[in-house]
């Protein structure tokens, strides 16, 4: 089958400022890359870019961000990446980076990536952290998302049947 | 987007992890957050009011596509209480937990909630990654190179991980597998013996008519009625069988048609059957061609004394003709052939009715004993196993199984049989005892000539076997019955010099004795053509034309059922039959078997084509030919073989309508059959429409169809009769001083002689007084429901006023013999009054385009139409204004509520109770489409105002235009005759349910 090939490139958004978590949004990310994109490859680069772009997935608390783009030009978009200085939202204005972790061919890899990246951010953080009730919480959370796979599954495998249900 | 693309989007993104944002709660602005998806659509969400003290939600954006309707309500749930997580777990993946962050955004971050973001974030990814999302299977998921053969058969082939989930698959895919265990190979299963059985067994239920294998072949069989009958031919035949009709022969197989005999003496049966039907209605049991048994009768039969009410059915029925002269006390034999969905109703009022409740010992027992021995062998059949098989067989050599024949379902010690001690009348159920097959068509003669063979006469019996036409050899020996065979055959031959059925009278009947037409097969299929040196312009044909067949030959040994039971069991089989043949010295020779051919007794009857209206005279005449029961296939092969073509109910129906006549029980919507059929008839129809999709079905309220299912005669009746007083009162109130059809019509029950004659003569006078005594008898009784008109001289005066009286191409007017006796509408109005609720058999032609169709609208055109008409002769009608849908919103609503109850059970909040009993007071389901149950008034609904419906409506090929039979309201048709201009009498406008078209047509009321 023919299909468009795509490339996703994840993203982390690294803001010295948390206030910043509060303007990330798709369409302040996607403007924020386009507008990026328009100032260093200039009209052609922009239309370029924009053909299917964009933002699949983001986490405004874990700063991560999945965009997408033709398989084309997807250097174009990451080229111009690195200038991206600020996002805007709302008349606020905050400085911050885009840092690309991967760049995937599909979203399953950068999903992928995404896990092994979290997990390795988590051990980093156990690693690091200073007092004991730190150590714990994040003890905890590293455990819950362990666990928690199992119980997902009995609650996922439930909702099928639900699905079927109603398509049949 | 189409739902279902919704849906199958949704279940494939399920999955995915959804994006999250932090959600603002300042600011008006940002009451919703516009949230665009790759384009796809958009979505709002709702406005989310939080308690001050709430924590810093998620806002939670997901892919909302699966159904907007029932997540949007839930998030109105979830905004009230704070069981986001519960939400969350609902479906995506992103599950974030309640953070205790202040509402200003906090200066640093912590380790914790970093972390606990993460954690979120890993397990929302993961569910993405490993849970399957595409629709595909799972073995299809799989890289090519991990591919096996047979992997969707066989689980193990999969790779371990994916084994759990293809198991599930696999159990879906068993479930729609149908199995089907045969414990037999198909040659076992084959042979003859077991074929038989297997016969017998299966048509235990539903009684299998002769030519049930052959029509099985060639047919698509329905159940209906208790038989299996052939619906319409497989192959591509519509206009080939009108074709046959019209030029040709059409074959049908009749023999569903039930045959009750009354045995009695002739006044009892007179005096009895006389009080079931009326001589309004037509010629009755008495008329006199049909007592001596010359002609077959038809009439129609109602409830004893409940004339014009508590119809029964129409019936046709034929009197055994006398033997000896002029004796009226003598006993005397009536067949009375109804349609089997009637049967029922009519052996049950006969029985009531001739006070006949003693089941007499069985008439006929032989076939009984059959049947007991057929049944013993079944069941032992049955019992025994795979392993017994050699002694079941060898058991089955001792009493071989007989073929049914004959009515399957018959329960063995039951009676069919029953009679009166006080009159002494036998009543008895002749269902499937003698067969009935109708050839359509002019060249039936033709057919039926080549068929049949009359029987030669022997004198001496066939040497060895002593059964074997032992009653015709003593019939032979008779000179006076020999001279009677031989004027028979005179006769027969004689047919053959008439080009058509319908010269002959109507109902002539011809009995026969006839040798076995298997005899002289011809070897090929040929078509019977009319022999022109047969037609001699001779005396002895204008003489049969003329006077028609003489009451002797009436006379058939069919009505001795000892001869009929003879004949059937002494039947050459069909094996021996061509064994015989390839005995013959010349192979392919005539095979003559002298004494030992079987003589079978025959019925041959008339049937009349159409003898109402003025066009196609005599269209659609043919011959039934009745036999004794187990000669049906003797005789079904050579008619075929003659070339006539087989048609089925299908072709049936199609000939009654284009002969104009009712067809059973279809246009018989009074009689409990004719109910029935119609619930029937919605049923299925409704079942079709709703296995449509909405969005891709006619939507009746639009199209202002109140019921395009089913006909609401008593609805419409009543409705007339409220409009006709209400009509009635403003015509008091406007002109109550000057006119006196005003203060007739005041009173109209009460008759009024003088004024009467002024418009007819006496004897209409007459007639009219004993119309409304009638009336004023039955008045009360009429209330509770409909019933048609048959009394013939009221429908011949309608079908008179129905006519337009001049105007171009004037027309010569049958009706003006009727001359001065046809009265005026303002005498008629006040009879009609007095049957409030009585429909009228009507027929249809539409003067344009168009083809009507079931359950089409007969409406009266308005005064505009008919400007419009008379301006531009191509007008094809008016067109109905859209109406609009009140009741779509109501079901969305409904539907709405009804997910809400679903959910509100899930969460078991209690706040949906009220709800919830809310909806359960809904009475019935809303159809998106229909009106729901109580229907408004039904004549006024549309633009113009309804009359009647159409019970049969088609194209017909006969007449080249759309042609429609159906049944019109009394009351409404004479308000509309009144108030029509003389030229466009009878003018009516026909729209079909699914289209907003009204068309031209022409009611006509053929008597």
């Amino acid at each position: 089958m023919v299909r468009f090939k795509h490339r996703y490139l994840l993203c982390e958004i690294v803001s010295e400022d948390p206030r910043c978590r509060q303007c990330i949004d798709e369409r302040a990310v996607g403007a924020a890359a386009k507008d990026a994109v328009a100032r260093t490859h200039g009209d052609y680069g922009l239309a370029c870019c924009s053909i299917s772009f964009t933002v699949k997935y983001l986490n405004a608390y874990t700063g991560i961000v999945l965009l997408r783009c033709r398989k084309d030009f997807y250097r174009l978009l990451w080229s111009a990446l690195p200038f991206v200085t600020y996002l805007e939202n709302r008349n606020q204005r905050y400085s911050c980076f885009f840092n690309t972790l991967h760049v995937g061919g599909t979203i399953r890899t950068c999903q992928k990536f995404l896990i092994q990246y979290n997990r390795k951010q988590l051990l980093l953080l156990l690693h690091n952290c200073t007092s004991e009730e730190e150590r714990q919480s994040i003890q905890k959370s590293v455990l819950s998302c362990c666990l928690k796979e199992v119980e997902e599954e009995q609650s996922q495998s439930g909702d099928d049947e639900d699905d079927c249900a109603e398509t049949d | 987007m189409s739902n279902a693309r919704e849906k199958k989007r949704a279940k494939k993104m399920r999955n995915q992890p959804a994006s999250v944002t932090l959600s603002s709660d300042c600011g008006p602005c940002h009451s919703g957050i516009q949230h665009h998806n790759g384009g796809s659509r958009s979505f709002q969400t709702p406005k989310q009011d939080l308690h001050p003290d709430s924590s810093q939600e998620f806002q939670q954006q997901r892919h909302q596509h699966q159904s907007p309707g029932p997540s949007y309500r839930k998030e109105q749930y979830f905004s009230k209480g704070q069981n986001r997580v519960e939400r969350g777990r609902g479906r995506g993946g992103w599950r974030g937990g309640r953070q205790n962050v202040s509402q200003e955004m906090p200066k640093y971050v912590t380790a914790s909630t970093f972390a606990q973001a993460r954690a979120a974030e890993i397990n929302a990814m993961l569910k993405a990654v490993t849970q399957k999302s595409s629709n595909s299977l799972v073995f299809q998921t799989l890289p090519r190179h991990m591919r096996r053969r047979a992997m969707s058969h066989n689980i193990k082939r999969l790779p371990r991980r994916l084994r759990e989930i293809a198991r599930k698959e696999a159990e879906k895919a068993v479930h729609q597998k149908k199995e089907h265990s045969k414990n037999k190979c198909r040659k076992a299963r084959r042979r003859h013996v077991n074929l038989v059985v297997e016969f017998n067994r299966r048509q235990k239920k539903n009684i299998w008519l002769e030519t049930h294998i052959w029509h099985a072949k060639r047919f698509h069989m329905v159940k209906k009625w208790g038989y299996c009958l052939g619906d319409r031919p497989t192959t591509k035949s519509y206009r080939a069988c009108y074709r046959a009709m019209t030029k040709h022969c059409l074959l049908q197989d009749l023999s569903y048609y039930c045959c009750l005999e009354l045995n009695g003496k002739e006044e009892e049966l007179l005096k009895v059957l006389a009080r079931m039907c009326s001589i309004d209605t037509g010629p009755t049991f008495a008329a006199v061609p049909c007592l001596s048994g010359r002609l077959q009768g038809s009439l129609v039969l109602y409830r004893v004394d409940r004339y014009p009410e508590d119809f029964l059915g129409p019936i046709t029925f034929i009197w055994k003709p006398k033997a000896g002269s002029g004796i009226t006390s003598e006993t005397r034999q009536l067949w009375i052939w109804t349609h089997p969905s009637l049967k029922q109703d009519i052996l049950t009022e006969l029985k009531t009715v001739f006070q006949c409740s003693e089941p007499v010992e069985t008439c006929s027992p032989e076939p009984i004993v059959t049947l007991l021995q057929e049944e013993k062998q079944t069941d032992v059949a049955m019992i025994v196993g795979k392993k017994r098989k050699r002694e079941d067989n060898e058991g089955e050599k001792a009493l071989p199984v007989k073929k049914i024949i004959g009515d399957g379902t018959r329960v063995p010690l039951q009676s069919y049989c029953w009679t009166s001690q006080t009159t002494g009348v036998v009543i008895s159920d002749l269902t499937m005892e003698i067969l009935r097959y109708r050839l359509i068509g002019p060249l039936s003669h033709c057919v039926l000539t080549e068929v049949l063979k009359t029987a030669s006469i022997h004198t001496e019996m066939a040497d060895g076997e002593t059964e074997l036409n032992n009653w015709w050899v003593e019939n032979c020996k008779n000179s006076e019955k020999v001279s009677l065979h031989q004027r028979q055959e005179a006769i027969f031959e004689l047919l053959q010099g008439i080009s058509s059925p319908s010269e002959i009278a109507a109902g002539t009947i011809l009995g026969l004795t006839v040798g076995d037409p298997r005899v002289n097969l011809p070897k090929k299929r040929s078509k019977a053509m009319p022999n022109p040196e047969k037609y001699q312009d001779n005396e002895k044909v204008r003489q049969l034309l003329l006077e028609g067949v003489p009451v002797e030959c009436a006379h058939s040994f069919i009505w001795d059922q000892t001869i009929c039971k003879n004949v059937t069991e002494n039947k050459i089989s069909e094996q021996d039959l061509n064994h015989m043949r390839g005995e013959l010295l010349v192979p392919g020779s005539q095979l003559d078997l002298g004494p030992c051919e079987s003589k079978i007794p025959i019925l041959l009857v008339q049937q009349p084509g159409k003898v109402a209206g003025e066009d196609r005279p005599g269209w659609g005449s043919g011959w039934d030919i009745y036999l004794p029961k187990g000669w049906g296939m003797a005789f079904w092969i050579p008619f075929v073989y003659r070339g006539a073509r087989v048609g089925g109910l299908q072709e049936g129906l199609k000939h009654s309508e284009y002969k104009r006549t009712p067809y059973v029980p279809n246009d018989f919507p009074d009689c409990p059959a004719g109910i029935q059929f119609a619930k029937e008839l919605e049923n299925i129809l409704l079942e079709k429409f709703k296995r449509r999709p909405p969005a891709k079905r006619a939507n009746y309220v639009k199209l202002g169809t109140l019921a395009p299912f089913l006909c609401p005669w008593g609805q419409l009746t009543r409705d007339w009769e409220v409009r006709n007083k209400a009509l009635e009162e403003s015509v008091v109130t406007s002109s109550a001083d000057s006119k006196s059809c005003a203060t007739e019509r005041q009173v109209p029950c009460e008759p009024k002689p003088g004024l009467i004659i002024e418009d007819s003569q006496g004897d209409m006078m007459e007639e009219m007084t004993e119309i409304q005594n009638l009336c004023k008898e039955d008045g009360a009784a009429t209330s509770s429901g409909f019933f048609v008109l048959r009394n013939r001289k009221l429908l011949k005066q309608l079908s008179a006023s129905c006519r337009p009286t001049c105007g171009k191409g004037q027309r010569v007017r049958p009706a003006s013999k009727l001359g001065q006796k046809e009265m005026t509408e303002d005498a008629l109005l006040p009879i009609f009054k007095c049957y409030p609720r009585v429909l009228v058999w009507v027929s249809l032609s539409l003067l344009r385009k168009g083809s009507p169709e079931l359950h089409a609208m007969i409406c009266i055109p308005t005064q505009e139409d008919f400007l419009q008409l008379n301006k531009d002769q191509l007008f094809c009608g008016p067109k109905e204004p859209k109406h609009s849908d009140t009741f779509k919103h109501k079901i969305l609503k409904l539907k709405e509520r009804k997910k809400k109850k679903n959910n509100g059970k899930a969460l078991e909040s209690g706040a949906s109770d009220a709800l919830e009993a809310k909806a359960v007071e809904e009475p019935k389901e809303l159809i998106l489409g229909l009106w729901p149950d109580p229907l408004p008034d039904v004549t006024s609904h549309c633009s113009r105002i309804l009359l009647g419906f159409v019970t049969q409506g088609d194209f017909s090929l006969a007449a080249g235009c759309g042609e429609a039979l159906g049944f019109v309201n009394l009351t409404g048709l004479l308000h509309m005759l009144s108030s029509q201009p003389a030229d466009k009498k009878g003018l009516v406008l026909l729209r079909t349910p699914a289209s907003l078209q009204y068309r031209f047509a022409r009611l006509n009321i053929e008597v």
